[in-house]
C-alpha cells in the first residue's frame, strides 16, 4: 500500500490590512477542529513578512496527515460538520481569494501513485 | 445504449422478497444487461438493492417503464435514489470486473458551463491512473429520481472489492484532485449534495 505524508496547504491572499486578524482567528478558530480530525500544523508563512496596513498579504498556510488513509479519515470526519465550509464564508471579509491544494514530497510521488 | 439505474432502500426482513420481485421485473423489461444484487458493505447512501438495466434505445425503456415501475412500489420499498441517462461505456482493461460500482451527483445548478467541463474531464482522467478499473462510463443525467435533482453518473466496473476500496481510494488523481470539487472547504466545490456510492458484485460485463 502506497505511504507518504500528505500535505494540504491554504494559499490565501489577505484583503489589504487584514493578514494578522486572518491569521489570529484562523489558528483561534479552524486550527483546533483541524487538529481534532488529525492534521497536524506545520507552518504558517506570511508574504512579506510585513503586517501590511494598505496592502495585501500571501498567508500559506501547511498542515499535514501522515498517509492518504489518514486524509480520508480526516475528510470522513469533517465532510459531515455542516459548520466548516460555511467557516470560510464566516471570514470572507478577511479574505481576497484563495485556494487549497493536496501535495506530497517529490521523494513520496512514486510510492503514492504505486497504489 | 439508454441506461436505468435505480438504488432501492429496503426493509431488512424483506430484501430477499424485494430482490426476487426486482430481478423478475428486469428479466421482464428485456433489457441488453440487466443487474439486481444486494449493495455490498461499504456503499454511501446507496441502497440495498442496486438496479442498473441497459437497453439498446430510450424507446425500449419507455415501452416497459410503466411496468417496471409498478415493481418498484412495493411498501418495502422505502426509497428510491436513480437516474436514466444515455451514453456508452469505454474498456480499461481486457478483463471484466467483478464489482459494479454507481456514483450519483448533483452538480450546484449555477455552475458555469466551462467548470463543469472541467470537472468532467478531471473524472475521466481517473480510469487512465487507476488501474482496477476495468470499464467505466461517465453520463449526464437525463431524468433523475430520489432525493436529489442527480446531474451526473459515474460508473465502473473493478476488478474487485479491493480494486474499489485500495487503488481508486488512494491513488492521488482521487484525493489531490479530484475530491476538491466535493471539498465544501475547497473554492472549486461543485458538489455539495449528499452523493449515491453504491457498488455491488457482477458475475457479467455490465458496462459495454
Amino acid at each position: 500500500m502506497a505511504d507518504g505524508a500528505v500535505f494540504v496547504v491554504d494559499h490565501v491572499v489577505t484583503r489589504p490590512g487584514c493578514a494578522r486578524t486572518f491569521v489570529d482567528t484562523y489558528l483561534a478558530e479552524y486550527a483546533p477542529g483541524a487538529r481534532d480530525r488529525g492534521m497536524t500544523l506545520r507552518d504558517v508563512l506570511v508574504s512579506p513578512p510585513i503586517w501590511f496596513d494598505d496592502q495585501p498579504n500571501t498567508v500559506t498556510i501547511t498542515w499535514s496527515v501522515p498517509s492518504p488513509q489518514a486524509w480520508w479519515e480526516m475528510t470522513w470526519k469533517g465532510r459531515p460538520d455542516s459548520t466548516l465550509g460555511p467557516w470560510w464564508d464566516t471570514i470572507g471579509e478577511l479574505v481576497q481569494e484563495r485556494t487549497r491544494s493536496v501535495a506530497a514530497a517529490a521523494d513520496d510521488v512514486d510510492r503514492l501513485c504505486d497504489v | 445504449m439508454y441506461s436505468v439505474i435505480r438504488l432501492l432502500d429496503v426493509v431488512e426482513g424483506d430484501r430477499a422478497r424485494v430482490l426476487a420481485v426486482a430481478r423478475a421485473g428486469a428479466a421482464a423489461t428485456a433489457a441488453r444487461h440487466q443487474l439486481v444484487q444486494p449493495t455490498l458493505p461499504g456503499v454511501r447512501n446507496g441502497g440495498d438493492i442496486l438496479v442498473h438495466l441497459r437497453f439498446d434505445s430510450e424507446s425500449q425503456w419507455r415501452s416497459v417503464e410503466t411496468d417496471f415501475a409498478a415493481t418498484l412500489t412495493d411498501p418495502a420499498i422505502t426509497r428510491v435514489n436513480g437516474a436514466c441517462y444515455s451514453g456508452d461505456a469505454a474498456r480499461s482493461g481486457v478483463h471484466a470486473g467483478t464489482v459494479y460500482r454507481s456514483l450519483l451527483l448533483r452538480v450546484l445548478p449555477d455552475t458555469e458551463a466551462h467548470v463543469v467541463a472541467r470537472f468532467e474531464d478531471e473524472l475521466r482522467l481517473m480510469p487512465r491512473y487507476v488501474n482496477t478499473i476495468t470499464a467505466w462510463q461517465l453520463s449526464r443525467v437525463e431524468e433523475p429520481v430520489g432525493t436529489s435533482e442527480w446531474t451526473h453518473v459515474f460508473e465502473q466496473e473493478f476488478t474487485d472489492v479491493d480494486g474499489l476500496m485500495g487503488p481508486y481510494l488512494m491513488h492521488p488523481i482521487h484525493w489531490a484532485v479530484i475530491d476538491r470539487w466535493f471539498d465544501p472547504e475547497c473554492p472549486d466545490v461543485i458538489v455539495r449534495d449528499r452523493v449515491c456510492h453504491s457498488f455491488c458484485r457482477c458475475d457479467t460485463t455490465v458496462l459495454s
